[in-house]
């Protein structure tokens, strides 16, 4: 039976990242993209509490950023659906390419 | 390396002595307490949350300056769990921020309560989100940690991001608002990925711990690829609060869409928050006995650091040519002086390098003269703006008939963004340049890649761009002298005269202080914390000063 090590977990970490590097990149969405960053938010956590959990010289310090970094997308997600919606207000829509009225 | 679960877990209580060295962020917390509380007790009425914040930050300023006094030379190291560093540091370059970010912000305070106290419905909600975000900026700089460090610079960022969208009507702050987050949230995803691979690789989040694993291992270890990366990602964090190419594209956006209050805030305190950790980080970095193998390492950093500045400042200065908003003209000119700063963060390389400690010195003098320039140019701006409704450069003409008093320190305040005697601006580009001339190592080398040959090509660099810079500056002192078009007079008010003429005052009084100034900020860069440096005896201090700042 094949047994799950750390290799895989840093896989699917390193695929997530991609993924949401290639999600900020291709939406234009404002929404998309913060889903894109949720992505590689979470390609972090898992890096870190799989390193804790394989590795001897991680023992809980990982945990602990993982926890924080939750705290800090649920905060990051409220900030920037505010200014979503904020921007939905003014201009009635989230694409990022509309938004355009700053440049030079 | 497991500290936390060998350590008594009583220890993690701070002591008494501890919470007097951090007291001045204890206040600032307090504060914004305060004014969350304010509403239900006063109401929402502008005058009781100024004066509750005024007060808060005047008692911050009282701790600030009794800790600069007491902190003991080398720094000391709070709220640890164990045998590492701990979570939060003081030492003279923290407790020196301290100062220079209160003073900084009583000045946005004192240029809110001019523009918007009468007509903001919303004072509370303003408060609670910069005293915030200087709360978070406050953490980036007094510690070693790098979950400290996630945890300042996302307090820092979230509160900005919504003061630069604070009008809520404003369709152009709805707009850099967006912006500026989700370059905030991209470039802070990157960073935490890459503060993960550093974790598996080193196994600590203490930075003298990874520093010291980086010293050792680099050029043998195995993983040495990832590595990099790994610091190249945590590098696009830092990048972005400075405001360094290629992380810059927020920056103009955000400043001409924000309120000039807020854009003056971001201008100077986010940018010298993000200079002043890199600082710190590239000193434990490269602190422990320079060793021949890891010379290389330490000169590709150098250079690493070194083109960045270069390209920041070149493109800054390119990019402010063809603005017609003088709020984004100042942006692109922020960008390129964030740019002059980053260079002294590359001489500040390593101990056994000369002008290792003129380039902290001069970064700090530099922050400080910065400060009160573009607190003067803003203040201008700002009521320029408020008179008029726009910021485009052709509201600026004839200022010196419609306003002499705004003219005049808008003229002293762009020169000296220029860098031109006698006025402050000069002084800290004669430092960062004397830094850079005096860019050696003991046993560098004479390659054409050698430390000189960096320091001296930046040098070439500052003085190119530096001429570069006096078109676009003085483009707007012409118009405002040389052309008149009758547009009505310009009536500021009393308190923003003061705040700005005061400004161009000091402007011309500090250049003819340097002694005192560069003595003040050379206490502020010496005697860093630095747990590397005491197991090496190159690092040692040569002589003891004490570190108080007064």
């Amino acid at each position: 039976m094949m047994s799950i090590g750390l290799t895989e977990y840093l896989v699917v970490a390193a695929v997530l990242f991609g993924a949401g590097i290639f999600t900020m990149i291709t939406k234009r969405n404002a929404i998309g993209i913060l889903i894109g960053v949720e992505l590689v938010l979470n390609s972090a956590n898992v890096n870190l509490v799989a390193f804790d959990r394989y590795l001897e010289r991680c023992r809980i310090d990982g945990q602990i950023l993982a926890l924080v970094v939750i705290v800090l997308a649920a905060a990051e997600a409220a900030i920037a659906v505010g200014i979503c919606i904020n921007l939905y207000k003014n201009l009635a829509t989230v694409d990022v390419d509309t938004a355009a009225k700053l440049r030079g | 390396m497991n500290a936390l679960a060998q350590a008594n877990p009583w220890s993690a209580v701070p002591i008494g002595e501890h919470l007097f060295l951090f007291s001045p962020l204890i206040v600032l917390l307090c504060t914004m307490l305060a004014i969350v509380t304010c509403p239900i007790i006063l109401g929402r009425g502008t005058r009781p949350v100024l004066a509750i914040a005024s007060l808060g930050v005047i008692v911050a300023m009282i701790f600030a300056v009794q800790v600069a006094g007491e902190v003991p030379y080398g720094g000391t190291s709070g709220f640890s769990p164990g045998q590492d560093a701990g979570m939060l540091i003081a030492d003279s370059l923290s407790s020196g921020f301290q100062i220079i970010l209160l003073i900084f912000m009583s000045g946005v305070m004192w240029l809110w309560w001019i523009g918007s106290s009468e007509s903001e419905r919303n004072a509370p909600e303003f408060f609670i989100l910069l005293l915030g975000s200087a709360l978070g900026m406050l953490l980036m700089v007094s510690t070693t940690n790098v979950l400290m460090i996630v945890a300042g610079f996302e307090l820092a960022s979230l509160p900005s991001y919504a003061l630069v969208g604070f009008d809520k009507r404003d369709r152009a702050g709805a707009e850099a608002s967006l912006k500026y987050m989700i370059f905030g949230a991209v470039c802070a995803a990157v960073m935490l990925y890459g503060i993960s691979l550093i974790y598996g690789i080193v196994g600590s989040f203490s930075f003298p711990v990874i520093a010291a694993y980086i010293q050792e291992n680099l050029i043998f270890s195995g993983d040495r690829l990832v590595l990099i990366i790994a610091l190249a990602c945590f590098m696009v964090g830092i990048a972005f609060k400075i405001a360094a190419v290629p992380c810059h594209f927020w920056c103009p956006d955000a400043f001409e869409g924000a309120k000039v209050e807020v854009t003056t805030w971001l201008s100077v305190a986010s940018k010298a928050a993000g200079l002043l950790l890199l600082a710190r980080l590239v000193m434990l970095l490269c602190s422990a006995v320079p060793h021949d193998k890891v010379m290389f390492v330490l000169r590709a950093l150098a250079w690493g650091i070194g083109i960045m500045a270069a390209v920041t400042c070149t493109v800054g200065n390119w990019c402010a040519y063809k603005q017609t908003s003088v709020k984004r003209l100042l942006a692109y000119s922020s960008i390129a002086h964030a740019g002059y700063m980053m260079m002294a963060a590359a001489v500040f390389i390593h101990p056994g390098v000369a002008g290792h400690q003129a380039g902290l010195t001069a970064l700090l003098v530099y922050v400080i003269i910065y400060l009160f320039m573009n607190l003067g140019a803003f203040g201008v701006t700002a009521m320029v703006v408020w008179e008029t409704g726009n910021d485009r450069i052709e509201s600026f003409t004839g200022l010196m008939r419609r306003a002499p008093w705004l003219a005049v320190p808008m003229v002293i305040c762009l020169m000296s963004l220029v860098g031109l005697p006698p006025l402050a601006g000069f002084l800290g580009k004669w430092w960062i340049l004397l830094a850079l001339g005096s860019f050696e190592v003991v046993h560098g080398g004479s390659q054409w890649y050698s430390f000189k040959t960096l320091g001296w090509s930046l040098v070439i660099i500052t003085v190119l761009n530096t001429l570069l810079s006096l078109y676009y500056y003085m483009r707007v002192v012409v118009r405002m002298t040389l052309h008149d078009d009758g547009q009505p007079v310009v009536r500021a008010s009393i308190r923003g005269l003061m705040l700005v003429n005061a400004c161009a005052a000091l402007l011309l009084v500090m250049f003819f202080l340097a002694g005192p100034l560069k003595e003040i900020a050379g206490r502020c860069a010496e005697g860093l914390y630095n747990p590397g440096a005491a197991l090496s005896p190159a690092t040692q201090p040569v002589a003891t000063v004490g570190g108080e700042i007064e």
